[in-house]
């Protein structure tokens, strides 16, 4: 039954490519083959509502590089499978696009998937590209593993390091939630103070499920330090915050990418004030080209994308596949995944318009800038920009 | 090609569940869907065994079964002992409880999951050799259950199943059966679960939720319970559609959807136009020797 559907699509393609052909003029001639990437991402379930963003941003990107002639005036083609946000089925959907649409490198997200399918792409020696996962282990998964998304210690090292060393806090305490997000995040933290001179004064936890913090919060208190770090998920951080304020710790209040949203502020009303959050994208602010994209999102959408940072990060992929294609493609290289990742690795620093400059490591980790943001007059305004 | 390859060993392993699945809950009536719980416990307990103390695959395989047989008796001897729907109750507290426990425990890769996983068998013989493999074990779980259902045992289970008061007045003991039919039915999923591991090589405990037990429950379901070939079938079609339809070239905006109601659509068409699944079953225990028998 597959090989019949197998065959019946690649008639199709035929009859698609034929059909080009005869429609063919211009610079682009429709004889070169299509240079394929693939991208795996969540289009159904839980996830979807973020999924389908951030293929759109994919899928704008690559419009736009073929609009603009392609790549050496070959056309750029993105094949997309849903992965559901499930490790099993997004295995599924990378085996098809390794080895039946023969793709040297594809794109997914999400930690669960990413790491299911880490196996493949070593196996196969065809590059994944992990693009908003952030758990710490990815960059352990094998030689053709990488990310172009900073995993989560570099915005909690950046955030440690300036309020030890810019704030000058040596006196600090850190609140986490007991799990995989808070667990290895505070630990990072604990390391990057320590190291940068500071001392750990405090460092407490609470439960998943809890709505009461008075507990750790009155120890973080009795322990009198100067700054506050919050690891927690955008839920129960605010009621957090709220809490402290309450029982009178008013020393400035840190946490990571994962607040930074404008509920916090709704939700906190003056209480948000002096909150600092990280970003890991350039703001509307801070690049005319972000401003350019989320006013595309709201003509042609009528809204804002769902995880702004994540779609720019997605936006971004493809061009910079297509640096790597065009450089491989002048030299004559066969599209292998072998050839792709050594073409990477050599070019290794890659502009890209809406989330900056990303240098790719021998480490497979990122260093990009941290934007620090902090909550000032009710809005989150860019108070920092940590390089690495 | 390796795609074809994981597709039937996915569907092998889900012909496995299934299979198994049905010999608790069809043949002898047990209410749990706590199924994919054992997978877990076999996938686990084989994963660490191999990648921590280098215990050799197959032999971690066979003790990740073991394992599930024991916890899956630890579950259901208390809750059989007493009559009614407490099994699922146990089970599914058992599955959840279970699951949230493993996001905690980091040594075991928490809720970020367990990586590096060793292989088995690909790197040496290859990714046919394991498709083989499961393919093979798939049909002696067919097999192994169609001979228990046949069998005295099926009789009893049967019996059982259809009056557990009758059955007992006879001088049977109802929990041996039911215990042990469980504790067999487990550990067939718990080896499921050693061969997904050590082929797949990544295990994180949300995939061992309640949605894998809608999914086998429904292959049963859909395929048709008390029967050999239905959870085949079941789990064949279940696998292999959301596969297929992909290879129209739909658009995301019609694909997304249409996968998305495809499972409950399915379970909705059979409870109206079929529900005794693909292939029904009899009313009537059916012995090996083939016709029905009214003793």
């Amino acid at each position: 039954m597959t090989d019949w559907t197998l065959s019946r699509r690649t008639g199709l393609k035929a009859a698609v490519a034929f059909g080009a052909l005869m429609l063919a003029s211009g610079g682009v001639s429709a004889q070169q083959p299509t240079l394929k990437f693939g991208l795996a991402m969540p289009l159904t379930g839980g996830q979807a509502l973020y999924g389908n963003d951030q293929v759109k941003a994919a899928q704008w990107a690559v419009d736009e590089i073929n609009k603009k002639g392609g790549i050496n005036g070959k056309k750029l083609e993105m094949v997309l499978l849903d992965t559901q946000a499930d490790p099993q089925v997004g295995i599924q959907a990378v085996n098809r696009l390794v080895s039946v649409e023969k793709v040297p490198v594809f794109v997914t997200a999400w930690s669960g998937v990413v790491k299911a399918v880490a196996p493949i792409a070593n196996d196969n020696k065809v590059v994944e590209l992990s693009v908003g996962a952030a758990s710490p282990d990815i960059a352990k998964l094998g030689d053709y593993v990488y990310t172009t998304f900073p995993l989560a210690d570099v915005d909690i090292k950046a955030v440690a390091n300036y309020s030890v060393k810019d704030m000058g806090k040596k006196r600090a305490a850190v609140l986490f939630i007991n799990n995989e997000t808070g667990i290895p995040a505070a630990a990072v933290y604990r390391d990057t103070v320590a190291k940068a001179g500071g001392q750990i004064v405090a460092s407490e936890s609470y439960d998943q499920k809890a709505t009461d913090f008075t507990g750790p919060l009155l120890k973080i208190r009795a322990a009198n330090p100067e700054i506050v770090h919050l690891q927690g998920l955008v839920s129960e951080s605010p009621q957090v915050i709220a809490q402290a304020r309450q029982l009178g710790i008013n020393v400035p209040i840190t946490s990571y990418s994962g607040i930074y949203n404008p509920k916090l502020i709704e939700q906190l009303g003056a209480a948000a004030e002096g909150v600092i959050a990280t970003s890991l994208a350039p703001g509307v602010g801070d690049l005319p080209a972000v401003k350019e994209y989320v006013d595309r999102w709201q003509k042609e959408v009528g809204r804002a994308p769902n995880g702004l940072p994540y779609t720019q990060y997605l936006y971004d992929a493809p061009v910079m596949i297509a640096a790597v294609f065009s450089s491989m493609d002048k030299k004559g290289l066969p599209m292998t995944g072998e050839n792709f990742r050594k073409e990477m690795l050599a070019l290794k620093t890659f502009d890209l318009p809406l989330t900056g400059k990303l240098q790719m490591s021998e480490d497979h980790t990122v260093n990009k800038p941290v934007y620090l943001v902090e909550v000032k007059n009710g809005k989150w305004t860019t108070k920092a920009i940590v390089g690495q | 090609m390796e795609y074809i390859v994981t597709i039937i060993i996915l569907v092998g392993l889900f012909v496995i569940l299934a299979a198994s699945f049905d010999l608790i809950i069809g043949y002898c009536g047990l209410i749990s869907i706590a199924h994919p719980i054992f997978y877990a416990i076999g996938a686990y307990t084989s994963a660490m065994l191999a990648k921590e103390a280098g215990v050799p695959v197959p032999l971690a395989m066979l003790i990740g079964a073991g394992a599930a047989l024991v916890s899956s008796i630890l579950v259901a001897l208390p809750s059989l002992r007493v009559s009614g729907d407490y099994l699922l109750i146990a089970s599914i507290g058992f599955q959840l409880g279970l699951i949230e426990l493993a996001k905690h425990f980091h040594e075991i890769g928490g809720a970020g999951g367990l990586t590096n996983i060793p292989p088995f068998l690909i790197r040496e013989v290859g990714r046919e050799a394991y498709a083989v493999l499961v393919v093979v074990i798939a049909a002696l779980t067919v097999w192994f259950v169609r001979w228990m259902a046949t069998g005295p045992y099926g009789r009893m289970m049967s019996a059982l199943r259809d009056d557990e008061l009758a059955f007992s007045m006879l001088g049977r003991n109802a929990i041996w059966v039911k215990v042990s039919v469980f504790g067999i039915g487990s550990a067939i999923a718990g080896l499921a679960g050693g061969l997904y591991a050590h082929y797949f090589r990544f295990i994180e405990p949300d995939q061992f939720g309640l949605l894998a037990s809608s999914a086998v429950l429904t292959m049963v379901v859909v395929g048709g319970m008390r029967t050999t070939w239905g959870p085949v079938v079941g789990a064949i079609v279940l696998q292999l559609l959301p596969q297929a339809i992909t290879f129209f070239g739909l658009p995301p905006s019609v694909l997304g959807p249409l996968q998305g109601i495809m499972f409950t659509g399915l379970v909705l068409v059979f409870m109206f136009m079929r529900p005794q699944g693909l292939v029904a079953a009899s009313d009537l225990w059916r012995g090996r020797e083939g016709g029905a028998r009214h003793d």
